[in-house]
């Protein structure tokens, strides 16, 4: 098959709705977001607990976040594979090859992201918006809260570019989700096996619905960053 | 002498709302502030001067809670100030302005709610004040623009106003005319003269002579880390 029947036969599969890859796609969003949406509420607390509370080893954490930033998605998939295999300490919940092991790698790979971009927000907010909060008579964890609530847009960036990150990673979600049809076959892994099949057309369907993922989160947070949410 | 003085009188009371016994802040080796026996009178606006670096902006943020004192001993009222702990009573009495404004990302008028939802008051009430501020501050024809979108002397404006409508005891500005030309210079102490009542103080540090040569106008001048009338 040359690439323009494959590609063809990728929107034709696409646009027909069909089950499989549909099924693909339903996998990929479900876990990448639930990911978010258990490692958000930490993530964020955590980053703006290392910029706002200064305490002793509180530069050599901001390291180790940012450190985790680079750390290779397959190497998370290995440390959780060890923990969550049936000898390993984690092994009696019976998690590994799960959509539920997918969500916690997935988590833990978006959580320094989200730290990071939290942290870098805070610390870029300049020290008058905490004190105009305070002098207006706000209680310093509301002063606080004031602070996240103007770096919100940058805090947006980073659920961003988290989602971008966990959605497209291929490595954990194969350690750890066992690319199984119809349970933890999701978009990365999907690909990465019809195109060592021979099957592009699926492959190539797939990889346009990651572009279209990319583009249009891309466009929305230049929207929401632009305009800052006013006229 | 103790710089406690006749000022401009709105009202014509003078009881002594800020006593300090003893002020003190430095830098290292260098004292930016050694301050004692200073007193604040209501009804009274006050201009403080002195030098780039003579602690004018330090001393206010201090009054204000918003940057510890190596020692502080007085009352405001009948409360105690101390370098240790500064209430959310105090908080609510006295109102810092900053020199360059930090307007929240919201809307104007939210702006000028937050002090006032910060005390609890219903939402009705808040729009209502709220209105009203805008329209003593003369910014209704940017009351819908973004906050980011306003000149200088627009922000410093909301930023009177944000302060006003909370009608605070003691209002602390620093360097409100600071950069801005002289129409801007003039609206905004034309807005200081209105902000001050019988029954609050306002402190302005500023190089401003617009404002130093206000008949009535109390000066502070800081040097050496002292004050004197």
């Amino acid at each position: 098959m040359n690439l323009t029947t494959a590609t063809v036969e990728a929107f034709r599969l696409l646009f027909a709705f069909d089950p499989q890859l549909w099924g693909v796609i339903w996998v990929s969003l479900r876990v990448s977001l639930l990911a978010l949406l258990i490692a958000a509420p930490l993530a964020i607390v955590l980053g703006f607990l290392l910029a706002t509370v200064p305490f002793r080893g509180r530069r050599a954490a901001v390291i180790v976040l940012q450190s985790f930033l680079s750390f290779p998605t397959v190497v998370v998939g290995l440390v959780l594979y060890v923990l969550l295999a049936r000898s390993g300490p984690l092994g009696s919940l019976g998690l590994l090859y799960t959509q539920e092991a997918m969500i916690l790698g997935q988590a833990v790979i978006a959580f320094p992201v989200l730290a990071a971009f939290t942290l870098a927000a805070v610390q870029g907010a300049d020290r008058i918006v905490r004190e105009t909060a305070l002098s207006l008579g706000a209680s310093r964890s509301r002063a606080a809260f004031t602070t996240l609530f103007e770096v919100r847009f940058a805090v947006m960036a980073g659920l961003f570019n988290g989602f971008g990150r966990v959605i497209s990673e291929v490595g954990c979600a194969m350690m750890v989700g066992g690319n199984i049809a119809g349970l933890t076959r999701n978009i990365p892994t999907a690909i990465s096996l019809e195109t060592a099949k021979g099957e592009f057309a699926q492959g190539i369907a797939l990889g346009f619905v990651l572009i279209m993922l990319a583009l249009g989160i891309n466009a929305s947070l230049n929207y929401f960053q632009g305009e800052g949410g006013m006229k | 002498m103790t710089p406690t003085m006749s000022a401009l009188k709105v009202g014509a009371v003078d009881a002594g709302l800020l006593t300090i016994t003893q002020l003190q802040k430095s830098f290292g080796e260098r004292t930016l502030l050694n301050i004692v026996d200073f007193q604040l009178n209501s009804g009274n606006i006050y201009a403080l001067t002195g030098d780039n670096g003579a602690g004018k902006s330090t001393l206010l943020r201090i009054l204000a809670g918003l940057e510890p004192a190596d020692v502080l001993r007085g009352n405001f009222e009948s409360q105690s100030m101390n370098g240790a702990d500064y209430t959310q009573a105090l908080r609510r009495e006295i109102v810092y302005v900053h020199q360059h404004p930090y307007l929240f990302n919201t809307s104007i008028a939210a702006n000028i709610e937050y002090g006032l939802k910060m005390r609890g008051m219903d939402s009705q009430t808040r729009q209502s004040l709220a209105q009203e501020a805008i329209r003593w501050a003369g910014l209704r024809h940017v009351a819908d623009v973004a906050p980011k979108r306003l000149s200088g002397g627009e922000k410093q404006k909301v930023a009177l106003a944000r302060a006003k409508v909370l009608n605070p005891r003691l209002l602390l500005v620093d360097e409100p005319t600071a950069n801005l030309d002289r129409a801007a210079r003039q609206q905004i102490v034309a807005l200081l003269r209105q902000t001050a009542s019988s029954n609050n103080c306002v402190v302005v540090a500023c190089h401003d002579r617009e404002i130093i040569d206000l008949p009535g106008v109390a000066r502070l001048h800081l040097e050496a880390g002292k004050i004197s009338v």
